[in-house]
């Protein structure tokens, strides 16, 4: 039955649509919970406000477990689904660099947009920062395509190359999830900021 | 209880029941995208209908043809010898129970080119290096083999040689699709696959 994309032939202008409406759904929710302060992500680095550790890993988890219901249930094909290629080396250089822009900005891509969307200046300055280093990352393509090709491994899975079940593996990740929760609970209380986590 | 613990608690749970669960078929693409995208640009990848109407007249054991319609189409109209695997079943069973003799030349068919692409990229991306598409599908067969006619006065010996086997393989064809409904359902079921995945425990 799933995915709908996969198994019937739908006009551009449909896919574009859905994808807005649930773009729009997303940047809808994570403005509603405050999720367009820059301090709330700030505040996962700094330990005061874990929030987005945790909701993000939870819809993660229950993406991953609702899928896996559906393929068991036959009505989504995960064979169907695409799976994003793993480059070793732009993975990790990649992540460094997105990491730094995350602190550095206190957004992440989809919240930072979210944000612009209510009119905050920060945002938008770092929507203009994000412009500029894909600019940049298109004019230097050339010289840095080796290693942004580089290690390359395929579309793998974790489960696949751990030799698990998907099923198997995501008990592990929920169980990791749980105690990720109670570590980053712990966090909030020892570097607790009130001064700030009051007025997000 | 919190809510939060409640829901961790539940997805603990369901997380418990998947692992019970048997593993699942979910492969990914072993073949690197360049790699594939070169692949299947390849001309050796596609056979033209006269190639096909070759195969056909020659009974070629080694080429086996797959009909990726679905099985109204299909009762229909089918190239003779070919056998019946509609689309979505393709893309959601095992490949291996269609694919799996490395020594037989599967070509893929429709009424165009749409979903036996579609199905040679999935196939290939998978490694299954036997699989093959007739170019412009059914619709280029009647233009080519069925329609095909001879206008002039001299003809060459290459020339003699394909209205040849186009005319054999467009006869094979009528035939085939002129008998009645039950012969015909009676030789489509055994062109069936027969090959079946191995399960295990007893039965």
């Amino acid at each position: 039955m799933g995915p709908l994309s996969s198994y019937y032939v739908f006009p551009e202008w449909l896919d574009l649509l859905v994808a807005f409406l649930i773009g729009t759904g997303f940047g809808f929710a994570l403005e509603q919970a405050g999720f367009s302060s820059s301090r709330r992500l700030a505040g996962m680095f700094y330990g005061y406000d874990t929030t987005v550790i945790k909701v993000f890993f939870t819809a993660a988890i229950v993406a991953l477990v609702g899928s896996q219901l559906l393929n068991y249930f036959g009505l989504l094909n995960l064979n169907q689904v695409y799976v994003n290629e793993f480059y070793t080396g732009a993975a990790i250089i990649g992540g460094v660099i997105m990491g730094a822009g995350f602190i550095m900005g206190g957004f992440c891509p989809g919240t930072g947009l979210s944000a612009l969307s209510i009119g905050k200046i920060d945002a938008m300055v770092f929507a203009a920062g994000g412009l500029l280093g894909a600019f940049l990352f298109a004019e230097t393509y050339p010289s840095i395509q080796n290693l942004a090709n580089g290690g390359y491994k395929g579309a793998v899975k974790i489960n696949e190359s751990l030799g698990i079940s998907p099923g198997l593996f995501t008990l592990l990740l929920i169980a990791a999830a749980g105690l990720m929760f109670w570590i980053a609970e712990l966090a909030e209380k020892r570097y607790a900021r009130p001064d700030i986590t009051n007025e997000i | 209880m919190e809510t939060r613990r409640k829901i961790t608690a539940i997805l603990l749970l369901v997380g418990s029941l998947l692992a019970l669960l048997p593993l699942t078929a979910n492969r990914s693409f072993i073949v690197k995208p360049k790699k594939l995208l070169s692949d299947i640009l390849a001309s050796e990848v596609s056979y033209t209908a006269d190639q096909v109407a070759r195969f056909i007249v020659n009974e070629d054991s080694t080429v086996r043809l797959i009909d990726l319609r679905s099985p109204e189409e299909f009762k229909k109209l089918n190239i003779p010898g070919s056998v019946n695997v509609p689309y979505i079943d393709f893309i959601n069973s095992d490949l291996y129970i269609y694919l799996n003799n490395k020594n037989v030349r599967n070509i893929f068919y429709s009424n165009d080119d749409f979903y036996s692409n579609y199905a040679l990229v999935y196939s290939r991306g998978l490694g299954y290096r036997n699989s093959y598409v007739m170019e412009g599908g059914l619709s280029e067969w009647f233009d080519v083999i069925i329609e095909s006619k001879f206008t002039g006065e001299r003809i060459s010996a290459r020339e003699n040689a394909i209205y040849e086997t186009r005319s054999k393989a467009a006869k094979l064809f009528t035939q085939i699709n002129s008998l009645p409904d039950s012969l015909k359902a009676g030789l489509m079921s055994s062109n069936k696959f027969s090959a079946r995945k191995l399960d295990g425990g007893c039965e």
